[in-house]
């Protein structure tokens, strides 16, 4: 009576894993990824001399070898002239990602076990925030060293925790909620939009949008002012999703959505008072990486609390049986309004980020392309689950980044990447796990 | 796109094999039609090889999912044209003259009559084969319920590759019109048409071939009217609004047909299980 | 006065008339019984109640309200809790979340304790979670709590439904053929159950059951309903026995434990 049919779970190589990092705490990697960056800074430069490569490599080698890839595929496509020295890279940036980072991590993770998860625990008899705030700050510690080798890792970071937040928002109402919605470009253009009418239309004096309002000295305080319009007037907007969906689900809201998507963008490319086509310039530089940080920690927060709530899992009971949810007192109207709402106020905040970094904003960015790539973060990744959106997020900007070289490769490893998951996983790689925030930042006991 | 790039190898093929202009072995009407013909047979290969990789291995899957997989696939193949086509523009041989008829001082070329005519043919014909034969019959029957589908006697596999190979072929032969109509191909060619169709095919209701058939022609009679009627406007009321709010205004109206019709046109009212 | 009343209550689906002219009075702590052929219109009833259709005609009253045209989420916060026939859960939830999410309705912290972790909120949550335990703990099934529902075995995936119904804490229940597809310790098991309950909460009943053994056990009253209209009403040997329930039932009474 007390048997159920849950899977068991096992295999050979997680066993391995397991015996050798199973009980380091997240702290005890924080902690070894911060040396390893350390380490970088110091000795990087020498090393990539030494080993012939033209600079640092920007990521973990892989940009590298790609580069190296797509010079070859020029050569035998195309006669392109090709250097047979850089197929040396190749090897080198192996050594290189081994030396800077996979050995250091290796040994410090090992090495600081004991100590690591002593900390983790004295730390848990504070607040969970002071646990939280410190080892957010040793992650905030990292990525700062880490952008200081060049700006290029700099902006791809930043552009990467926003698609984190972006892919977050949509998992809340794709994933939670299993709607299928392609609005989500849509809120984020929004978003953009009236984030940048809020920080240039008040604060400064532009060809399109007209003279200051106010002083620019208070200018800089106001960006979470900005980005906060952002979302709650992208929020407004997806009533006009929210509300057909009180009566229909499936394929006819896909279809709601979809036509949301094409009003947005057809409206955005013909006000000439918003730029018309070509958009918005002249955002000014207050998305620095601390600001981006903060925000998509708290989202991810705000966003995390929210669906381990009760009310938050009606979101599920709606999805998987509305009218069981009903009759157990669940308000489904109010639940569906919330996950709309709610996840396009995010959506909204990740354009505001998102138009303050590229310091431009036009129709085009929000279209079918945008939407293609956040559908195929969320699927990546996994739906119904934090870790999957972050994972998603995090996969597929990276692999975008890293396959750039080989161009309109691209364009098919990516696709066929996501084909390969949506036949073994189809609800992703990481779906439906819970982000227990003590859990993570707590010690790792051996079991 | 697949069809519209098959079509134009077929037709230069033909055109090379049986000449063209004054001295042709085969009248151009002729090429065309076989053109149309031996590219819908090629292109149903396509899609039932797509079918097979792609879908049938999420058929248990949730839908998403499968949405997912056909978006990827698309996007795999205009990469694919790009890269063994190069990203050039290709143009499409003018097969038949083109004569222009006065009809009460409307303007119409044989061409578009021939586009429209073609086209009621075959959605008739589609109309015709899943209302009236034992696999339409089977294709149907598939949506709703394909679990007890098999086990009267259906083979799903061999119903499903053939959805595919209809469904493909019918683009095959949508792309050769265009082709016909605006002789510039290029790889992306598909992708606005595409999501067209399909807000096309959901809005005329879900399972109904002459909803989407219906929602079509309405949608593409919106697109072109906005257009004078965004000029009468602005002469009527001495405005000054930009005639590109075309899409603006047909999704527009889209959304409202949807809020007041929430199951599409035809639709039948039975709700969408999402099976997550 | 009856603590659920129905007047007169007729439905058409279309041009399908589905109930007609059916009335009920359910006292507080009375176990009511209806039973009728498949199709009949049982299930409909359950719906029209709970507020899943409106009547086309009639009265629906609870503890003296007008209930109709409420929303099923008001009408089970009221106090009118239902299982269903075909039993559903939510395929990814755990059974302790299942409990909880009965609970909705109680949860005062709003969205903003939603979004912040506040301490209301997580004070009240770890009450519905209490609540919920000792609930699971009543029903028998507290040791899958952690489990997702649809692991379960048959018989503790019913068990979990009836713990969502009735960790409402409502005065009436409607039980939606709650033996169906179980062995004959499983249904005697389940009597067992539904009297405990109805004992130790004094609850009011209405019961669909086409298993007489399990009527006959548990109701006082017993409805026949055959093509949406009451065809008897007494107590469960006479309507059993009354020659017109028996013939609309032909080839049915075979199947009975």
């Amino acid at each position: 009576m007390d048997e159920t049919n849950a899977p068991k779970k096992g295999g050979g190589i997680q066993k391995i894993t397991g015996r050798l990092f199973g009980s380091v705490p997240l702290l005890g990697y924080l902690l070894a990824f911060l040396a390893c960056v350390l380490w970088e800074l110091l000795a990087g430069e020498p090393l990539s001399r030494m080993l012939g490569l033209p600079q640092v490599p920007m990521f973990f080698g892989i940009l590298t070898i790609f580069k190296v890839l797509a010079a070859l595929v020029d050569y035998l496509l195309k006669d392109a002239p090709f250097n047979g020295a850089v197929l040396v890279q190749i090897p080198s940036a192996l050594i290189y990602f081994m030396v800077i980072y996979f050995a250091p991590l290796v040994v410090v993770a090992r090495l600081t076990v004991k100590p690591a998860n002593l900390m983790a625990r004295y730390l848990q008899r504070f607040p969970l925030a002071v646990s939280a705030l410190f080892q957010l700050g040793l992650m905030y510690a990292i990525f700062h060293f880490w952008v200081e080798v060049s700006d290029y890792r700099l902006i791809t970071l930043k552009l990467t925790l926003i698609a984190v937040l972006f892919t977050l928002s949509l998992n809340i109402i794709n994933g939670y909620m299993g709607e299928f919605s392609c609005s989500h470009p849509g809120f984020m253009a929004i978003g953009a939009y009236m984030s940048s009418l809020f920080s240039i239309g008040l604060f400064f004096d532009n060809r399109i949008l007209g003279e200051a309002v106010f002083h620019i000295s208070m200018a800089y305080f106001t960006f979470p002012l900005a980005l906060i319009f952002g979302g709650l007037t992208a929020s407004a907007a997806a009533l006009i999703v929210a509300i057909p969906s009180f009566k229909t689900r499936g394929d006819y809201l896909a279809i709601i959505s979809l036509a949301f998507l094409f009003i947005v963008k057809s409206f955005l490319e013909n006000m000439q008072s918003l730029g018309g086509s070509r958009g918005i310039t002249g955002q000014p530089n207050w998305a620095a990486l601390p600001v981006i940080f903060i925000t998509v920690v708290i989202g991810v927060w705000f966003i995390n609390n929210f669906v381990t709530s009760t009310i938050g899992k009606a979101l599920n009971a709606v999805r998987d049986d509305e009218a069981a949810a009903e009759a157990m007192t669940v308000n489904t109207r109010k639940t569906k309004m919330v996950a709309f709402l709610f996840g396009a106020f995010w959506a909204g905040v990740a354009g505001g980020l998102l138009a303050h970094v590229m310091r431009f904003i036009n129709p085009a960015m929000f279209g079918i392309q945008k939407l293609a790539e956040v559908l195929a973060m969320v699927y990546f990744g996994g739906l119904n689950s934090v870790y999957g959106s972050i994972v998603g997020a995090v996969s597929i900007s990276l692999l975008g980044e890293a396959l750039r070289p080989l161009e309109i490769f691209k364009w098919i490893v990516i696709p066929l990447l996501l084909i390969l998951v949506m036949i073994y996983r189809p609800t992703g790689l990481i779906a439906f796990k819970e982000f227990n925030i003590r859990q993570i930042f707590g010690p790792k006991e051996v079991e | 796109m697949v069809g519209a790039y098959i079509g134009l190898g077929v037709a230069l093929g033909l055109l090379a094999l049986f000449g063209a202009g004054a001295s042709a072995f085969l009248p151009g009407w002729v090429i065309l039609v076989l053109t149309i013909l031996i590219s819908m047979f090629l292109t149903a290969f396509v899609g039932i090889i797509v079918e097979r990789v792609g879908y049938r291995p999420l058929r248990d899957a949730p839908r998403a999912s499968a949405a997912i997989t056909g978006l990827m696939i698309g996007i795999i193949l205009e990469t694919a044209n790009v890269l063994f086509l190069g990203g050039q523009r290709l143009k499409f041989p003018q097969l038949i003259k083109s004569v222009t008829y006065n009809i009460g001082g409307v303007f119409v070329t044989n061409k578009k009559i021939m586009i429209v005519l073609v086209s009621l043919a075959l959605m008739l014909a589609l109309h015709q084969f899943v209302t009236r034969t034992k696999w339409g019959m089977a294709m149907r029957a598939m949506a709703f319920d394909y679990v007890v589908v098999p086990l009267m006697g259906v083979p799903m596999n061999t119903i499903a590759a053939m959805t595919f190979a209809i469904g493909s072929a019918l683009a095959a032969a949508a792309g050769i019109l265009f082709g016909l109509a605006y002789p510039v191909l290029d790889p992306y060619m598909g992708v606005s048409f595409g999501w067209k169709a399909f807000v096309a095919a959901i809005l005329g209701g879900r399972g109904s071939i002459m909803g989407a058939c219906i929602a079509g022609f309405m949608l593409g009679f919106i697109e072109i009217m906005t257009v004078p009627a965004i000029q009468i406007v602005n002469r009527l009321f001495q405005l000054n609004i930009g005639s590109n709010l075309r899409d603006l205004i047909a999704y527009s109206i889209v959304l409202l047909i949807l809020i007041f019709r929430p199951h599409g046109l035809f639709g039948q009212a039975y709700s969408a299980k999402l099976r997550l | 006065m009856p603590l659920l009343e129905v007047v007169d209550m007729s439905h058409y689906f279309g041009g399908l008339r589905a109930v007609s002219n059916y009335n009920l009075n359910l006292d507080p702590g009375q176990i009511t019984g209806l039973i009728g052929p498949n199709g009949a219109g049982k299930t409909t009833i359950f719906n029209l109640i709970t507020g899943i259709h409106q009547p086309t005609k009639g009265i629906v009253r609870f503890d003296g309200r007008d209930i109709v045209g409420k929303k099923p989420n008001q009408i089970a916060s009221l106090g009118i809790a239902r299982t269903f026939q075909e039993m559903r859960l939510w395929r990814h939830m755990t059974v302790l979340d299942h409990i909880k999410m009965a609970r909705y309705s109680n949860f005062s912290y709003g969205l903003w304790g939603a979004f912040l972790d506040s301490p209301r909120r997580n004070r009240e949550e770890a009450q519905a979670t209490e609540l919920a335990m000792a609930y699971l703990t009543m029903f028998g099934v507290a040791q899958f709590a952690d489990q997702l529902v649809v692991n379960l075995p048959y018989g503790a995936q019913r068990r979990v439904e009836m713990a969502r119904a009735m960790v409402i804490e409502p005065k009436v229940l409607l039980l939606d053929e709650p033996t169906v597809g179980m062995t004959p310790d499983e249904m005697m098991a389940m009597i067992e159950v539904v009297r405990q309950a109805h004992q130790r909460f004094n609850l009011a009943i209405f019961l669909i059951e086409h298993r007489l053994r399990v009527v006959s056990e548990l109701c006082q009253k017993v409805q026949a309903l055959v093509f949406g209209e009451i065809l008897v009403e007494g107590t469960p040997e006479e309507v059993q026995n009354n020659p017109q329930v028996i013939e609309a039932y032909i080839g049915e009474q075979e199947v009975e434990f």
